[in-house]
């Protein structure tokens, strides 16, 4: 079963650079456990929503518009796609993310057979 | 016009049964949603059929065939479950006793962290416990629409999520264990505060919740939390006749007959007690039920031991730090040390329990005792705009008499 975890931070933490290179460190190694065990599918971090432009359905005519799509101190900062057994084996994950003090939302992926696999 | 005594039979059955039942068809289809949808079309069948026909000789194989009926019905009607009900009518093998652990982990799965608490409280009475959602409605005070809308949305969330059908491993279980005590302790307390003197409800939550917590017990003899809860439960139990009058109306802890209290049943909550000390560090409910222990044990109102009372909210506020526990340590400490520290500590709770009835009602009977009539007549009227218990309400409500004295406390009744 695949689950996209959604890395929620706040924004206005600010980490100094010893702390921001301990915390990469432990990342490498919770995505470097996931792949060992084969249970990663990918993932991307992002920059701050600042960087975000969002398009709104506009009567046809779509509206590009600067910024995210929800103003929130709390921002999606990243995303891991992880292929586990079942709910309990992505909240254990989810726990281990080194980032203590995020917000991780686990989101099961829909199955769609009927559509061909594109290659990416 | 159904017996008591048939309704009685009727609910020790599915409490026996429906767990075991549910349990083995989750495991069977793997599928939890369509399972227990199964096993509760049954249940009301049977809610329909039996009174009229009387209980079965077998009402678990009776359950398990009306089951697997419906299983060949829907078989017709919906060709998406097709791979999953062809298991259960193909040769199916009724036995749902070949694993002992199925119904532990149904109530694992109910109890799932990842499911709102509301709805693993009547996920719970349901799958495990054989309830109908109109029955936990009605327990619930919640419209059926409603609680069915949280049903199903729960077991969307259970099979659309992937929340597996186990036990938890060891060093996930004292998280684990917790919800499912939360959700037990719930169903015990919507129960006994729910009831009224002569309330007469098709399902008994007091009764269900002390069965699924006996059960657990013996499922699980080694956690100390769960003898905890039990004893709890068996305490509250143990003077839940003593709590109304001849004429209906609420009596306090302080007045209410200790001679009907059932002795025997504080004897044994307090051999479940010394037996969960010995497993292990004490928990939330052991310092609970130790607190009620020395309540129930107390021959006289006076003789109440609140030296220890006081010790133990102590360290139950260590663990739960939460205001209601600081509230009820409030109470113990008046007893011990007068109502000065008391007051001091009921007005710093003031902004956190600022909309809860039994803050009112506490602060009231302090006032009283400080002779600030005014004051504590005006703390009643807040709390009794803040109940929707008739029971309460009338206590309190008598309270604003001039020439009735009496008094209600957060952890008077």
């Amino acid at each position: 079963m695949k689950y996209v975890l959604l890395l929620i931070r706040n924004e206005e933490t600010v980490l100094d650079d010893a702390t921001r290179a301990t915390k990469y460190a432990a990342i490498d190694e919770w995505f470097g456990e996931l792949s060992r065990d084969g249970k990663l599918r990918g993932g991307e971090e992002l920059q701050p929503s600042n960087t975000a432009t969002t398009i709104r359905p506009n009567e046809g005519r779509p509206l590009v518009t600067d910024g995210p799509f929800m103003e929130s101190k709390e921002n999606v900062a990243g995303f891991v796609t992880i292929d586990v057994a079942d709910l309990d084996e992505a909240i254990a994950i989810a726990k281990r993310w080194p980032y203590e003090d995020q917000i991780v939302e686990i989101r099961p992926v829909v199955d769609h057979p009927e559509l061909s696999n594109h290659p990416v | 016009m159904q017996s008591d005594s048939t309704v009685e039979a009727m609910n020790a059955v599915f409490r026996a049964e429906v767990g075991l039942i549910c349990g083995s068809l989750v495991r069977m289809t793997g599928d939890f949603d369509l399972a227990e949808d199964l096993v509760q079309d049954a249940v009301v069948i049977a809610l329909q059929r039996w009174p009229v026909d009387g209980v079965p000789e077998r009402p678990a194989a009776w359950l398990l065939q009306t089951a697997r009926r419906r299983a060949i019905d829907r078989l017709r009607r919906d060709s998406s479950y097709r791979e999953k009900l062809q298991l259960l009518t193909d040769g199916w093998a009724p036995d749902v006793r070949t694993d002992p652990d199925d119904r532990l982990r149904l109530i694992f799965t109910c109890c799932h962290p990842a499911l709102a608490r509301d709805a693993q409280v009547a996920l719970t009475l349901r799958a495990v416990m054989g309830m109908t959602t109109s029955q936990i409605a009605h327990a619930f005070l919640v419209s059926e629409a409603t609680m069915a809308q949280r049903i199903v949305r729960a077991k969307r969330k259970i099979v659309g999520a992937r929340i597996p059908y186990r036990v938890p491993r060891a060093d996930e279980l004292p998280e684990r264990l917790a919800e499912v005590l939360a959700s037990l302790y719930i169903v015990f307390n919507e129960g006994y505060l729910g009831s009224g003197p002569d309330l007469a409800t098709s399902r008994d939550l007091c009764v269900d919740a002390l069965w699924l917590c006996g059960l657990l017990a013996r499922m699980l003899p080694e956690e100390p939390e769960v003898l905890a809860l039990l004893a709890l439960m068996r305490l509250h139990e143990s003077r839940r006749t003593t709590r109304f009058d001849a004429s209906g109306a609420l009596v306090l802890l302080r007045d209410q007959e200790r001679s009907r209290w059932d002795h025997a049943a504080i004897a044994e909550a307090g051999a479940l007690l010394e037996q969960a000390r010995r497993l292990g560090r004490p928990g939330a409910y052991w310092l609970q039920a130790a607190i009620a222990a020395c309540h129930a044990e107390a021959p006289t109102f006076e003789e109440t031991d609140w030296a220890q009372i006081l010790a133990l909210y102590g360290a139950l506020v260590r663990i739960n730090p939460g205001p209601v526990v600081r509230l009820n340590r409030a109470i113990a400490l008046e007893h011990v040390a007068g109502p000065v520290p008391a007051m001091e500590e009921i007005d710093a709770l003031r902004a956190d329990l600022d909309g809860y009835h039994l803050y009112w009602a506490t602060r009231a009977e302090l006032l009283r005792r400080f002779g600030r009539l005014d004051e504590a007549a005006d703390a009643d009227r807040r709390a009794i705009e803040l109940t929707d218990n008739p029971s309460e309400r009338a206590l309190l409500e008598t309270r604003l008499e001039p020439t009735d004295i009496r008094a209600i406390g957060a952890n008077n009744n």
